[in-house]
């Protein structure tokens, strides 16, 4: 590598760096720890974190759930139309949040597509927490399925013919192999997701609305308390990207764990108590 | 590894971007950017359509001023804020431009009907009001006080950022009812109708506007302000519905 060569790699990195950290430095220049933690103790500030926490888990949990075994099966067949699904699956990757939410409302509203049927069933999304579950959903779980159906087709296909001609059954080699190969994949994409639907903001103001307690997540709640008083939004800002930055080193470091222990002995005493 | 050279290439292609990104707003620079209360979003354009806009709630749009957002016209919904910000030294000129008076906004056909602001409380209804700090926000739950109505907000099912946010989700049929300005109601008139609150119930509702301080068009920030106070601005604030100064 010539070195002018080298210094202009050195610089790309020195701008996005400087360029990408600079916000999130500020944030914390602004609000000091005082405030940080008066923020953080505040009564708007701990229902809009109990409701993130809590619509995020659920939230991931139907992915989780859900989004495994569509990944497995997307990872394993090839069929006509294949690539369609995996693109409307992507698709809200790239969708702009207001879309995602007008997208819901058009969809789950009371007058959407589907509002009628609910309607009859005596269900009515809007403004409720199930809103604000089911816009993390749309908006998070599309960074799952993507990681996951790589996971998956990372694994050697004959490790799975293996498993199944030592006997193992379809559902047991999915559990027993498939997940534990790529569960790397699938904690980083989990990761992902938690990560976005964390931050999710405008699906959630179309879809759900804004109440303290019970539709008002934090990025909501970091929106409306910028209109009362900059450094407010920005300690709750802090608290956010702190906890971001825990999950974000968590999913760096689970995957360098997860090897040695799937490959260690311990694994098949486990294995015969479960 | 020298880290001079990188940190001063690194500075020259951001000084690259700014100044591409500058060069191109050359045009930009002529304009007068106004930042206004969500209900003028319509008609600040019919009057003024060389204006660069930014419309969104008050409260929201001052915190911008406070953050020295680079802006010459500020005009708000309330008076509150204009005369925070004048006590600060970050807006001048402060003047009255319009009124406006409070409505209920009711999905088209009435179906809960809706006659009172007590029938707001009836059960299963979902109401839509905006945010405390919003000035729309501020009067509704004022007016509400004045009528000796706060049960209502038992059945807030929202508090949106602004007023506009309000009328959608009621024009949407998400939700049942909200409580809007009168000059809101025309741009959605075929998906929702209003009823009106009695006068004892009005807050006075004053629009004041201002330059900002650190605006450097403040030529073209008057201009605006004066156009808006003309005949011809006068008039499209009259046939917005708002009432004048």
């Amino acid at each position: 590598m010539s070195r002018r060569f080298q210094l202009v790699l050195i610089a790309a990195i020195v701008v996005a760096t400087a360029f990408l950290a600079l916000p999130v430095i500020a944030v914390f220049t602004r609000a000091g720890p005082g405030e940080l933690i008066e923020a953080l103790g505040s009564d708007v500030a701990v229902d809009a974190m109990v409701l993130s926490l809590k619509a995020n888990a659920i939230a991931l949990g139907f992915t989780l759930v859900i989004g495994t075994p569509a990944a497995y099966f997307l990872a394993l067949r090839r069929f006509w139309g294949r690539n369609v699904v995996i693109t409307v699956l992507e698709l809200p990757l790239v969708l702009p949040p207001a879309v995602a939410g007008v997208g819901l409302l058009a969809a789950l509203g009371t007058r959407g597509l589907l509002g009628g049927t609910l309607e009859a069933a005596g269900v009515r999304l809007p403004f409720t927490e199930a809103a604000v579950v089911i816009a993390v959903i749309f908006v998070s779980s599309p960074f799952y399925l993507r990681q996951a159906i790589a996971a998956f087709e990372a694994i050697d296909a004959n490790l799975l013919d293996a498993s199944r001609t030592l006997g193992a059954s379809s559902l047991r080699t999915l559990a027993r192999v498939s997940i534990p190969l790529a569960s790397a994949g699938l904690a980083a994409g989990a990761t992902l997701a938690w990560a976005r639907g964390m931050g999710e903001f405008g699906a959630t103001i179309l879809f759900a609305g804004s109440l303290r307690g019970v539709t008002q997540t934090t990025p909501l709640a970091i929106y409306e308390a910028f209109s009362i008083d900059a450094t407010t939004a920005q300690a709750l800002g802090a608290v956010l990207i702190l906890t971001s930055l825990a999950v974000l080193l968590t999913a760096k470091f689970l995957p360098t764990w997860r090897p040695s222990s799937s490959t260690s002995a311990s694994r098949f005493d486990r294995s015969t108590s479960t | 590894m020298r880290l001079l050279p990188a940190v001063a290439a690194a500075g020259v292609a951001v000084a690259l971007a700014v100044a591409a990104c500058g060069g191109g707003g050359d045009g930009d620079r002529e304009r007068v950017t106004v930042l206004a209360a969500a209900s003028l979003t319509e008609v600040l354009p019919a009057v003024e359509p060389d204006a660069a806009y930014s419309f969104d709630g008050s409260d929201f749009l001052a915190s911008q001023v406070r953050e020295d957002v680079p802006a010459d016209v500020y005009l708000a919904a309330n008076a509150r804020y204009p005369i925070e910000l004048a006590d600060a030294g970050l807006l001048e000129e402060v003047r009255v431009v319009a009124r406006n008076r409070l409505v209920i906004v009711v999905q088209e056909g009435n179906p809960s009907d809706i006659r009172t602001v007590g029938d707001l409380a009836a059960s299963e209804l979902r109401v839509v009001i905006a945010g405390a700090t919003v000035p729309i926000g501020e009067y509704t739950r004022a007016a509400l006080a004045t009528l000796d109505a706060s049960d209502v907000l038992d059945n807030v099912a929202s508090n949106e950022n602004d007023v506009k946010a309000v009328v959608g989700k009621v024009a949407l049929g998400e939700a049942d009812a909200g409580i809007a300005y009168a000059t809101d109601v025309a741009p959605v008139r075929e998906s929702v109708e209003l009823v009106e609150l009695p006068d004892v119930a009005q807050p006075e509702i004053e629009y004041l506007a201002g330059v900002i301080a650190s605006s450097e068009r403040k030529d073209g920030a008057r201009a605006f302000l004066e156009l808006l106070g003309s005949e011809r601005g006068l008039e499209a604030l009259a046939a917005a519905g708002f009432d004048l100064p």
